[in-house]
């Protein structure tokens, strides 16, 4: 009896399955006449960080000064997770969107689903991380540059110290997080013969306290000097700093208002500012010159960081 | 005479234990689907069916490992982190060693079915409660998962052996369909009739919904209870090893946190189905329906442009529904005793004192 009724609900299922495959093709053409505004994509590495929100805030902007051409949708897996993201980038293209900007979390996994929509003829964006897959175009940070410049800072501010010596701690996000990776690797040539010594890398996720558990393990095994590499990662590495009161130098990336409270009170030396609503509204442009048909010259955009000290925060 | 026949029909239907919540559960079902379909009629296009029947197809995977081991009264904490343990052992083997990707995913299959023998001995042997049996193996997993590629996320499964070699098995498991609909959904669909099979026509079967309504008796009458759990254990670490090659496939890569709460994901799936967290009661058609709540939401969410974070609201509601529905369900049927039984048999679970 019971597999009499798991038939029937898998037969219902698949009924509904093949309606829909059958009516696919005259759906999706009446939704083109309906549809007069073309449908944008952000999918982003989560919701939670600021640096998001500033993206989908300079996209949105865009977007609704063009509204009668575009319908703007952001979303995001609730944690950095590959395999969300994939279903995210799924989603929006049976949703039917024309353009996607993405910020790829891991760039190698997130390559098969975008070459798909790829072949469906979505337009790839790629905003603050690109994944291994030819795109219209970049807008993103110079990590390693930017990653040069945070170990510069530190550097810099340890010689004034008279630090010349030491162990330095390196929070970073996770091992395929392309952008953070590079910002490491700018830090470590920065750091490169000036004496001291880089212990292994912590992983942490990008989440504030294991960040910050993982920094105070480095005081604890007496650094003289921390990095974090992202938002999550800078606010751990500030609030480790500020519990144990030793005046190690803690350089971060990105800004909050965590981050820069933090450089107010002087716990961090400083932070390196991204532009994301930059990333986010130059990539709606280009994608509302896609929409448009015109071609794309600028295909690699480094938006740029700020240094904000405790001297030129607001 | 036929109307006779049709009301025998329901009647029967609603005979079978459980089958009332499911019911319940699929008009809500229904009414998702035609609620997110109204917000945006996108939602019902041929191609984003296909797209959300392969996102509900781990969960439900995840689902039937998770509903056998509730239904003999346990739970297995650890198919999370065996579900990042497989993809991340058969990845490694792929991506450094270059070994042959069907390999690769039977030595992933190995391990994964060696822990889900070893929750289950532990459960059953060794009388640990099972909270804390799986508790031990999922950190033990997710450290062999971490382990595998030295602490770090793997390269592509492609960088030894070549993209035509891997592509075989990545569209075996993701990107490959049959008769137009993709592979991973045919692979649950036919691991789901499989296990639907097993616990409801074997004998095996029957033995797991025994000991999980009552072990004591179920023992007198000459079930091994030992074998019975380890059984059990051992369906929910090899639909959790699928869904770790189904991730494999689907990145292309092994990532190290693969699967992480999926756990709970699927006691989710499996309670919000009707599936008793006290044991010995549960369909696996109402896992179907579960997942399927889980996977409308996430993807319907997602078209009427609603926040991820309102998805965790509405999950947790649904499943605190769902289980008041089987409590006042059982309260009806046993009367008020319910109460203070369903109080002690929740501890004795907690405490691992299930009736053995």
């Amino acid at each position: 009896m019971r597999r009499l009724v798991s038939i029937f609900v898998c037969m219902l299922y698949l009924t509904g399955l093949f309606s829909g495959c059958s009516a696919a093709k005259t759906e999706s053409a009446s939704a083109a006449e309906k549809d007069v505004k073309a449908k944008v994509y952000l999918i982003t590495m989560d919701q939670m960080d600021q640096h998001w929100q500033n993206v989908n805030k300079g996209a949105k902007e865009v977007a609704d000064a063009n509204s009668d051409l575009v319908e703007f949708k952001w979303s995001a897996p609730d944690k950095k997770d590959d395999a969300q993201q994939i279903d995210k980038v799924n989603n929006a293209v049976s949703d039917g969107a024309k353009v996607i900007m993405i910020a790829a979390n891991g760039p190698d996994a997130i390559s098969s689903a975008l070459k798909d929509a790829a072949a469906k003829g979505v337009k790839i964006v790629y905003v603050d991380s690109p994944a291994n897959f030819q795109s219209e175009a970049t807008f993103a940070t110079d990590n390693k540059a930017a990653g040069k410049t945070a170990g510069e800072q530190m550097l810099n501010e340890l010689k004034a110290k008279g630090v010349t010596g030491g162990k330095v701690g390196i929070i970073n996000v996770k091992p395929d997080t392309t952008s953070c990776v590079l910002r490491e690797e700018g830090f470590r040539s920065a750091l490169k013969g000036s004496g001291l010594e880089i212990l292994t890398t912590q992983f942490c996720e990008g989440d504030a306290a294991k960040s910050q558990d993982a920094a105070a393990n480095f005081i604890s095994q007496g650094c003289v000097a921390i990095f974090g590499t992202n938002e999550g990662g800078t606010v751990g590495v500030g609030n480790a700093i500020k519990a144990s009161g030793k005046p190690v130098v803690g350089v971060g990336f990105d800004k909050s208002d965590t981050i820069l409270g933090l450089v107010k009170d002087g716990t961090l030396l400083c932070t390196m500012a991204q532009n994301p609503d930059q990333m986010g509204k130059k990539g709606m442009e280009t994608a509302l010159k896609l929409l448009k048909g015109e071609t794309i010259t600028e295909k690699n955009v480094d938006t740029g960081v700020s240094v904000i000290t405790k001297a030129n925060v607001q | 005479m036929g109307k006779l026949q049709e009301r025998g029909f329901l009647k029967r239907i609603f005979a079978i234990r459980g089958m009332v919540q499911v019911l319940t559960v699929t008009f809500g079902l229904v009414m998702l689907c035609i609620i997110f379909g109204i917000l945006n009629p996108n939602f019902f296009s041929g191609a984003n069916n296909l797209n959300l029947l392969r996102q509900i197809a781990p969960i439900l995977l995840i689902g039937i490992s998770q509903a056998y081991v509730l239904i003999t009264g346990n739970i297995d904490l650890s198919i999370g982190s065996v579900v990042g343990m497989s993809t991340m052992i058969a990845s490694t083997l792929m991506s450094k060693s270059g070994i042959n990707p069907w390999i690769a995913a039977l030595i992933a299959m190995a391990a994964c079915l060696v822990i889900g023998i070893g929750n289950g001995l532990l459960v059953a042997k060794c009388k640990l409660p099972p909270f804390i049996a799986t508790l031990g193996t999922m950190t033990i997993a997710r450290g062999i998962a971490q382990l595998a590629n030295n602490n770090y996320n793997t390269d592509s499964i492609a960088k030894v052996l070549g993209e035509p070699a891997v592509q075989g098995f990545r569209d075996f498991f993701y990107y490959g369909s049959f008769l137009h609909i993709y592979n991973t959904i045919w692979i649950a669909l036919v691991l789901w009739l499989v296990f639907d099979f097993f616990i409801g026509r074997t004998r095996s079967g029957r033995h797991i919904y025994a000991i999980g309504s009552n072990a004591e008796s179920a023992r007198l009458s000459g079930v091994s209870i030992t074998l019975t759990t380890v059984k059990a254990y051992v369906v929910s670490a090899f639909c959790a090893c699928v869904v770790g090659l189904i991730l494999c496939a689907q990145a292309g890569m092994g990532a190290m946190d693969a699967g992480s709460s999926y756990e709970l994901y699927a006691v989710a799936a499996a309670v919000i189905g009707g599936v008793s967290t006290l044991g010995g009661q549960g369909l696996l058609i109402g896992v179907v329906v579960g997942a399927s709540i889980w996977g409308v939401l996430q993807n319907g969410l997602q078209f009427a442009n609603v926040a991820i974070a309102w998805r965790n609201i509405i999950i947790g509601t649904i499943v605190i529904v769902s289980v008041l529905l089987d409590v006042i369900v059982r309260t009806g049927a046993r009367g008020k005793n319910f109460k203070m039984t369903s109080k002690r048999n929740a501890r004795n679970i907690i405490l691992g004192r299930v009736k053995k």
